[in-house]
């Protein structure tokens, strides 16, 4: 993960701020950004420029990574330059940056656990279950959200959306491309090519 | 008597809830499709959160496959650079 652009903010130091050991954060949470963000981030996925960015930086770093020849490998170069156009603001973006470099662990249930029924007792159904317990599937969802407040999980959700729906069309676009590049032959951009072309 | 404390304090705790199911359906349900057109009092919270769940997973499994069709492309198509500039530039 070499070239980005300046105002990228490079991979090591979100990662130096996420200690995955900690389960509360004080993270920038989006209540406190100011209007102009806000705005900004309702609709940051979602305009054809981000989109335009995120296909470059995607097929470059297929292009130089010479070991896309498994689906997994492309699945997981596609969500890592995702996350580091997130610009380590949101939750998931960084845990999927932070995921690649620690061994995923299976976290088993800690004895802790049993001090936390009592309450439980007192407090046995703060939403109906069915709505807690799609509340915790979707933390599962969502990279890096299973111990999330209500609301935060909420937003990292909404953005997690755009997001991926972002990714979906600009590899659509991409294969697209390919597609028409193996297919046709390069034909109407063959105009600014020079003439030594491998025919 | 331990039945009759944890039925008020759920009925408590529902009430500071109840705003926050609002704003979930309110938020989420703008943005899976399916949901869009639907009224917002119509959609209960649980629909929406399974719906969300069923929109990701199907999202991923996009993804899944798209990727998966890329790879078998990168991995025919490697050699010719010069597609790659031309791709490169109409991505710019």
């Amino acid at each position: 993960m070499a070239s980005f652009t300046p105002n990228l903010e490079p991979a090591p130091d979100t990662s130096l701020q996420f200690k995955p050991k900690k389960p509360r954060i004080t993270l920038q949470t989006p209540s406190s950004c100011p209007p102009n963000q806000r705005i900004q981030r309702i609709k940051r996925w979602r305009t054809q420029r981000d989109q335009h960015i995120y296909s470059s930086k995607l097929f470059q770093a297929l292009r130089r990574s010479r070991r896309t020849s498994a689906s997994r490998e492309v699945h997981e170069t596609a969500d890592r330059v995702l996350a580091v156009l997130a610009k380590g603001t949101t939750r998931w973006g960084r845990a999927i940056l932070t995921a690649r470099k620690v061994t995923k662990h299976k976290k088993a249930k800690l004895p802790t656990n049993n001090r936390l029924r009592k309450p439980d007792i007192y407090r046995e159904r703060r939403k109906t279950p069915a709505v807690e317990r799609k509340l915790k599937v979707l933390g599962r969802l969502v990279p890096g959200c299973r111990k999330l407040s209500f609301s935060n999980l909420i937003e990292e959700t909404s953005d997690y959306i755009a997001a991926l729906e972002m990714q979906v069309r600009a590899m659509t676009a991409i294969t697209e491309f390919l597609c028409g590049g193996t297919g046709g032959g390069p034909q109407p951009p063959a105009d600014r090519l020079p003439s030594n072309v491998n025919s | 008597m331990s039945s009759r404390r944890s039925r008020s304090r759920q009925s408590g705790a529902s009430r500071i809830t109840d705003d926050q199911i609002i704003d979930l359906v309110s938020k989420l349900q703008q943005l899976i499709p399916e949901l869009r057109g639907r009224r917002p009092d119509k959609v209960s919270a649980s629909k929406v959160l399974q719906e969300t769940c069923n929109y990701i997973r199907s999202l991923h499994r996009e993804v899944d496959g798209l990727s998966d069709r890329l790879s078998q492309l990168l991995a025919s198509t490697d050699t010719d650079s010069d597609q790659a500039a031309i791709i490169r530039s109409l991505l710019m």
